[in-house]
């Protein structure tokens, strides 16, 4: 007896050891050991055990992702500030009735205009974001695919009337803000399907950065798109350029640009105060 | 008494010497005493209003200046209320005053249909009704209102500028100017103008300086054709070319359309569409663009097209007044134009 005490106390000890251990990890479970040790002390009496507490500690709580469309930014202009915010009004305005989602280029969306020369009014197309250009009301985006062996480009702007639904299928960055070399790139990376089904994306951390470099098409090319005023990142140069066709091109590069004062713009503070305003104005 | 005797013996010596000289030099005196012009040396004062006063004193008489005019501003809000001149009808023919209002910027409108249009937004800043100038003072035909918009210091202006404002009662305006007006449209001098004064469906035309471009060549003055790029051309390509006919009138005519400064002149873009008016910051939006750079004033007045008298029809006669008793909602929209809170149509 004392013999099957001791060794039940050390199996107590080893199990509070472990206990211990685990909550050095701050993660709390039940065990079923406890169960067993009431049984053999007469007829059960069910005590359900303790629910788990799982205390997750090693994450903090996830923050929204912070995004403020780039329309809303003003250009770097003499004009009245009066302007922008009057101009910010009626977009929130639209934006509390349509609901334009977050995206950039090299996203994929599928948008739904009216169309008064189409039978159901409705027509929808799917394709990957290649620019977002325009500030204010005037803010446009165009999608690209390939239709039947045609590339299709589309430019529709963010707050027409004729707009129905703005539907992101897959919430994604890739290395350039602006994928025009595209229309020199081989066509399957410009094909996306209509039916596509939205793929999930988190709304806090970062948006994901597809680092895809895509194969181009033999020159000539709509533009010279290794010099380095287009500053591309996304394009597989090792493959269709040689190391100095290359080097000629950087005879282009203009290495004062990013010391010229006079185009310098800090938009950080704009875009707090912009930021709050919208939010502000979007929760009325 | 030596040197008067010096002088003397001196004298004498010239009158005995140029006795003949002297006769002639005083009859050339005589004549030439006539048309003597009395030169007066002033001195030329290039100062500011600021060089001789203490920084305190400038800051006061900033402080007190800035009081003023808003007290100025404040007595004026409520123009029926103080000795309103009488308020006629509106009738067909009576033209009405027009507003002296800023250009801001452009941006996009669209229509119900969903058609694109282009809008620049004039936004009326302090605009008040400077002076009256009847039928006899202006030129016989038609009354004159004076009118002037957006406040500004007074401090570097002249005396005679500042005088119109003080006897109107109202801050000094960096843009005066003048509208003919019908006698059943007068207005007293005083009264604010808004830009509720034009309503959404009318038609306007605006006035303003347009843009210097400075010294510009043919092709960009006059929009003539220049000469081809290649095909022998020999330094010829944004010429002129030929300045007229040959030997017959062996002239070149007067207004020949040739190179020269282009811009900086008042131009008028007539018939333009007003889509919306916003009360609260008095901001007139009018289809198509208007001459002028951003923040430039410029003049509004009701269009004088014939083909767009009918939409003209039953305005606020002879102005909008804010003290009264209509109580008009934040934005006025055109029939046509899509408004941006609208629900979608399903």
């Amino acid at each position: 007896m004392a013999a099957a005490c001791t060794s039940r106390t050390r199996q107590m000890m080893g199990l509070l050891r472990i206990l211990r251990n685990f909550s050095q990890n701050e993660r709390l479970l039940s065990t079923s050991v406890l169960r067993h040790n009431v049984a053999s002390d007469g007829p059960p009496k069910f005590t359900p055990p303790s629910k788990p507490v799982i205390i997750d500690k090693t994450q903090k709580e996830a923050s929204l992702r912070r995004f403020l469309s780039p329309e809303f930014i003003p250009p770097r202009q003499r004009t009245n500030p009066v302007k922008f915010s009057i101009e910010r009004k009626d977009m929130i305005q639209r934006r509390k009735v349509l609901n334009i989602p977050e995206f950039y280029a090299g996203s994929i969306l599928a948008v739904t205009m009216t169309d008064p020369h189409v039978n159901g009014n409705m027509n929808r197309f799917v394709g990957i974001c290649i620019q977002r250009s325009g500030k204010g009301l005037g803010a446009t985006f165009i999608l690209r695919n390939v239709v039947d062996g045609q590339g299709v480009e589309i430019c529709y702007e963010l707050y027409s009337p004729r707009m129905r639904k703005i539907e992101v299928l897959k919430l994604e960055k890739r290395l350039d803000d602006n994928l025009m070399y595209l229309r020199d790139a081989l066509p399957e990376y410009s094909t996306f399907n209509f039916d596509m089904q939205p793929v999930h994306y988190e709304i806090t951390g970062d948006v994901p950065v597809n680092l895809l470099k895509v194969k181009m098409r033999p020159k000539p090319w709509s533009k010279r798109w290794e010099r380095p005023k287009f500053n591309i990142k996304g394009i597989r140069f090792d493959l269709c350029l040689t190391p100095e066709m290359m080097e000629h091109a950087q005879k282009w590069a203009e290495p004062w640009r990013p010391y010229d004062m006079l185009k310098e713009y800090d938009t950080s503070s704009l875009e707090d105060h912009i930021f709050k305003e919208v939010q502000e104005n979007l929760r009325k | 008494m030596t040197a008067l005797t010096c002088r003397f013996i001196k004298l004498a010596d010239g009158l005995l010497r140029g006795a003949p000289v002297t006769v002639c030099r005083a009859g050339a005196a005589l004549q030439s005493r006539a048309p003597v012009i009395q030169c007066i040396r002033t001195h030329r004062t290039n100062t500011w209003w600021d060089e001789h006063l203490t920084e305190d004193n400038a800051s006061f008489l900033k402080k007190v200046v800035t009081e003023e005019y808003k007290q100025q501003t404040t007595d004026k809000l409520n123009p029926l209320k103080d000795e309103p001149w009488p308020r006629h009808e509106w009738v067909e023919g009576s033209r009405r005053v027009g507003l002296v209002a800023v250009k801001l910027g452009m941006m996009p409108v669209w229509t119900k249909s969903g058609e694109r249009h282009v809008v620049t937004m004039l936004q009326v800043q302090d605009c008040h009704v400077v002076k009256h100038l009847s039928k006899e003072e202006y030129e016989g035909h038609t009354a004159a209102l004076i009118v002037g918009g957006k406040n500004v210091s007074p401090f570097h202006r002249p005396e005679g500028y500042l005088e119109v404002f003080r006897n109107a009662g109202v801050p000094p305006k960096q843009k005066l100017t003048t509208f003919c007006v019908s006698d059943n449209a007068i207005i007293k001098p005083g009264t604010p103008l808004y830009a509720a004064h034009f309503r959404p469906g009318q038609y306007v035309d605006v006035t303003a300086k347009t843009i210097g471009k400075g010294f510009q060549g043919v092709m960009k003055r006059w929009g003539f054709k220049g000469q081809p790029a290649s095909h022998g051309q020999t330094k010829t390509h944004r010429r002129p070319g030929s300045l007229g006919p040959g030997g017959d009138p062996a002239k070149v005519f007067k207004g020949k359309k040739m190179p020269g400064r282009m811009g900086n002149i008042y131009d008028t873009t007539h018939g333009l569409k007003v889509w919306r008016v916003n009360t609260k910051y008095n901001i007139l939006y009018v289809n198509g663009s208007v001459p002028g750079h951003r923040n430039c004033l410029v003049k509004v007045r009701d269009s004088i097209l014939p083909t767009r008298l009918e939409n003209n029809k039953n305005p606020p006669f002879p102005t909008f007044f804010a003290d009264g008793d209509e109580e008009i909602p934040e934005d006025l929209y055109d029939q046509d134009m899509f408004q941006f809170g609208e629900p979608m149509a399903e």
